[in-house]
């Protein structure tokens, strides 16, 4: 089953491959950082104090937008801190986060699921529990699972993510090598909520153990499991659906409109959780690697710091280089005082390196022949660099999905996705600036109509006015002449009577 | 961020070392012309390279490096006569360099193709030493003399293969009593076919161009056999004669300058072809490779936009 096949996408041997993929469960961390900003929208407003105990699994931040998922503490203990922190991001921003110090107990708070009869339960009891519990997709891109669930109404296929083509990381590998029935009930659990007919598992085909333990706990033939080449890019949802259905998701559409539902492994787990115990979202695999330790994955707390999760591994004391995410679509960062998020896989320690100087594009077309969206990277490079994002979009810079194949490919070492993502950002600027000019011009031109209605209204009433007046005017001058006539009539009344009289 | 491939650097190096047997095939014929040629190129493009790049405050090293303008003077020399002075190549190169590249904004910004744009401004300037070649094996002191012009040696001289085909038949003879064939030009271009593939098994050059070059033009040359009563130069040799090999493998190919998508790749190298017979059979100048792809280097921005490929999730 191994004739799927991707266009574009480059073939990355693992470069720090481990023997055995374990996963080590680390210890209470003394301490957590939680951000309130989620990947998506609005900021959760916190519900406890400085002061506060908590419990494992209480939520301590909430909000009403329908992207966000509440925030639950991740170890019991004391509400030290409400304020802002350095949160894992590209621009390396500061946001409020809130400080949990442990006591050490790990005392849980009580919750209650559907069981493991959760086929009683209906959809929508279901998808309140996945929200409830806080998940979102750990595959990376952080997008709140509930939302896609309400979205994935007659749905037909269920794709479980478990490509992980990300090379180095091997979170996702290891979950389904360590808890294969927790993964295949997951998928179950989502079968039963979304109403899909089928469901398929992908998994790259150089992750044999995992294929092996998730076909041995595999019962259901509703479920099946598909092996991809090991290629990255495999893994990016619109790729994956058409390389394993034939279904290509137009640009700006979404899976949901085609009947498809796509879920990461680790999320399907969670999922799992979330739906017979209601056991919240409060730790994750995070896969630490590079060529400065042994590549170990450790399942932490989430708040923990990079730094103290980086401790627990046999990292050398030199200089370092620190990345999280993937090799390909991850971020360099420099500060490791920062705390893992739900959407941390991976962390990459490698020893400095000094860094190949950029050289200028020689338009050879090696990015073309392994963009797997067909884009010409070499084209929009020219374009964003010359800030002329009109042309970029006439090469469809919105498609990219940045996984970053044209920057491994380039002989002359540009980093081609830094300069998409500035393009996009200036294109999500300018239609921003666009539609602020087009408010205020609509505001002034709503205030001219107005002026001159008020005028006209104005000049209408005087003129209905003096109307009014000509015609009472009128009418009192028509009327004084009745009343004349009137006198004159009975003047000439009594004239005629004097005469007869006389 | 890793690398799997080449860099730009060592792309450049490749294409260099891939002229070799071309070039060893033209020193066989015509002795140790070509080779003084290519060493005044690489020299005075160095210097010209390193004088620019200074003078327009970007780092000397970096740009020399590069390997570019040595590329840009090697074809230049190549597709100059063997026994030209020592002028023109060193006229021709900085033309290319000033010209063709560091006044657009140096590598990766040239519209044209830098080596033909100095080929053209030669051609034009000075026909006579641009189309008179050596017909014999010169000796190294020879080749000197020639292109120093030191002592009063006269080396035997004449046209191209191409040009006198060209001369007789404008003066009326018959195409059957004509010497249409050259070993000498046969073997170069055959040199420089090798070089080409080793080229397109190291992915350096994509297929599209050389492919497409040749069927244009065998496709324009059989046309122009089937239909034009005159007789003209028969269709296999417009392969082996002038400088078919090396400009569709490694001039029309030059990445810069030309179409940069797949579908405008082929379009692109046909039309070249196409142009090179047309030139070629009814034009003024013996060879059209020159003109053929510098007229092709001014469509590339319209043949790009239109041959964009189909993205995911678009009609």
């Amino acid at each position: 089953m191994s004739d799927y096949a991707f266009s574009g996408g480059v073939v990355i041997k693992n470069p720090y491959p481990v023997e055995q993929v374990k996963i080590i469960q680390a210890p209470l961390p003394n301490r957590v950082v939680l951000p309130l900003q989620q990947r998506i929208g609005d900021e959760a407003k916190p519900c406890v104090k400085v002061g506060d105990r908590v419990l494992t699994g209480q939520v301590i931040a909430q909000t009403q937008d329908q992207f966000c998922v509440p925030i639950h503490a991740s170890i019991s203990g004391t509400v030290v801190d409400i304020s802002q922190q350095i949160i894992p991001h590209k621009s390396g921003l500061k946001a409020n986060c809130i400080s949990i110090e442990s006591d050490g107990q790990d005392e849980w708070i009580k919750t209650q699921g559907c069981g493991n009869d959760f086929l009683q339960c209906d959809r929508q009891t279901m998808i309140d529990y996945v929200q409830r519990s806080g998940i979102v997709g750990l595959g990376g891109a952080g997008f709140p699972s509930h939302t896609k669930l309400n979205k994935a109404v007659d749905c037909h296929t269920l794709i479980i993510n478990g490509t992980e083509c990300e090379p180095g990381v091997m979170c996702d590998d290891a979950l389904m090598q360590h808890h294969p029935r927790e993964v295949i009930r997951g998928v179950e659990v989502l079968l039963h909520i979304t109403g899909a007919k089928k469901a398929i598992i992908a998994i790259e085909n150089d992750k044999q153990e995992a294929y092996q333990s998730l076909l041995m706990f595999n019962h259901n033939d509703r479920i099946s499991l598909a092996q991809l080449p090991a290629k990255y890019t495999s893994g990016a949802e619109k790729l994956l659906i058409r390389a394993l259905l034939g279904i290509e998701i137009p640009s700006g559409g979404f899976a949901a409109d085609k009947g498809v539902l796509c879920q990461n492994v680790s999320s399907t787990k969670a999922i799992f959780d979330a739906v017979i115990d209601q056991r919240p979202l409060v730790s994750r695999i995070v896969t630490i690697t590079g060529d400065a330790l042994t590549p170990v994955n450790v399942e932490v707390r989430l708040g923990t710091s990079f730094e103290q999760v980086i401790g627990l591994t046999d990292v050398n004391n030199q200089a370092h280089d620190y990345r999280m995410g993937g090799m390909m679509m991850g971020v360099d960062i420099v500060d490791t005082n920062m705390p893992i998020c739900k959407i941390t896989n991976c962390i990459f320690v490698n020893n400095k390196k000094t860094q190949q100087p950029a050289k200028e594009c020689i338009r050879c077309g090696a990015c073309n022949t392994v963009c797997p969206i067909g884009l010409l990277p070499q084209q929009i490079y020219w374009h964003a660099k010359g800030e002329n994002i009109e042309k970029c979009m006439d090469y469809h810079l919105l498609d990219c999905i940045e996984c970053a194949c044209c920057s491994y490919v380039c002989p002359s070492h540009i980093d081609l996705v830094n300069y998409f993502s500035f393009a996009k950002a200036l294109h999500h600027k300018q239609v921003a600036d666009q539609h602020k000019i087009d408010v205020a011009r609509d505001r002034f031109e709503f205030r001219e109509y107005r002026l001159e209605r008020n005028k006209q209204e104005r000049a209408q009433m005087m003129a209905d006015k003096k109307q009014a007046l000509k015609e009472k005017m009128a009418k009192d001058k028509a009327q004084g002449q009745v009343q004349k006539d009137k006198i004159a009539q009975a003047m000439a009344r009594v004239n005629k009577k004097k005469d007869k009289n006389a | 961020m890793h690398n799997s491939g080449l860099s730009t650097n060592q792309i450049m190096r490749q294409v260099i070392y891939a002229l070799v047997l071309g070039v060893s095939a033209s020193y066989v014929f015509f002795g140790w012309g070509i080779i003084i040629q290519i060493l005044l190129g690489t020299a005075a493009a160095l210097i010209i390279e390193a004088l620019f790049v200074a003078l327009r405050g970007r780092s000397v090293l970096e740009s020399i490096s590069d390997g570019s303008a040595v590329l840009t003077a090697v074809l230049l020399a190549i597709s100059i006569p063997s026994i030209a002075p020592w002028w023109i190549v060193v006229m021709g190169v900085a033309f290319a360099i000033i010209f063709g590249k560091q006044l657009y904004g140096g590598l990766g910004n040239n519209p044209f193709n830098p080596a033909m744009l100095g080929y053209a401004f030669l051609l034009v300037s000075y026909p006579l030493q641009m189309t008179t070649w050596p017909v014999d094996f010169l000796s190294f002191s020879q080749a000197v003399d020639e292109v120093f012009n030191l002592l009063n040696f006269d080396a035997v001289s004449g046209a191209t293969r191409l040009d006198s085909v060209k001369t007789s038949l404008s003066l009326g003879n018959d195409i059957a009593t004509l010497q249409v064939h050259s070993t000498s030009q046969a073997w170069i271009n055959i040199g420089f076919l090798v070089g080409g593939v080793y080229l397109l098994a190291r992915k350096i050059i994509f297929w599209h161009i050389p492919v497409a070059v040749l069927s244009g033009i065998l496709a324009m040359a059989l046309l122009i056999a089937m239909f034009d009563s005159q007789p003209h130069l028969p269709v296999q040799n417009h392969l082996i004669l002038g400088g078919t090999m090396l400009g569709a493998f490694f001039i029309a190919t030059d990445p810069v300058s030309a179409s940069t998508t797949p579908k405008g790749r082929l379009i692109y190298g046909f039309l070249i072809g196409v142009l090179i017979v047309v030139i070629r059979t009814y034009g003024g100048y013996p060879d059209g490779i020159a003109f053929a792809v510098l007229l092709m280097n001014m469509t590339v921005p319209l043949i790009d936009h239109y041959t964009q490929p189909k993205v995911f999730g678009r009609p």
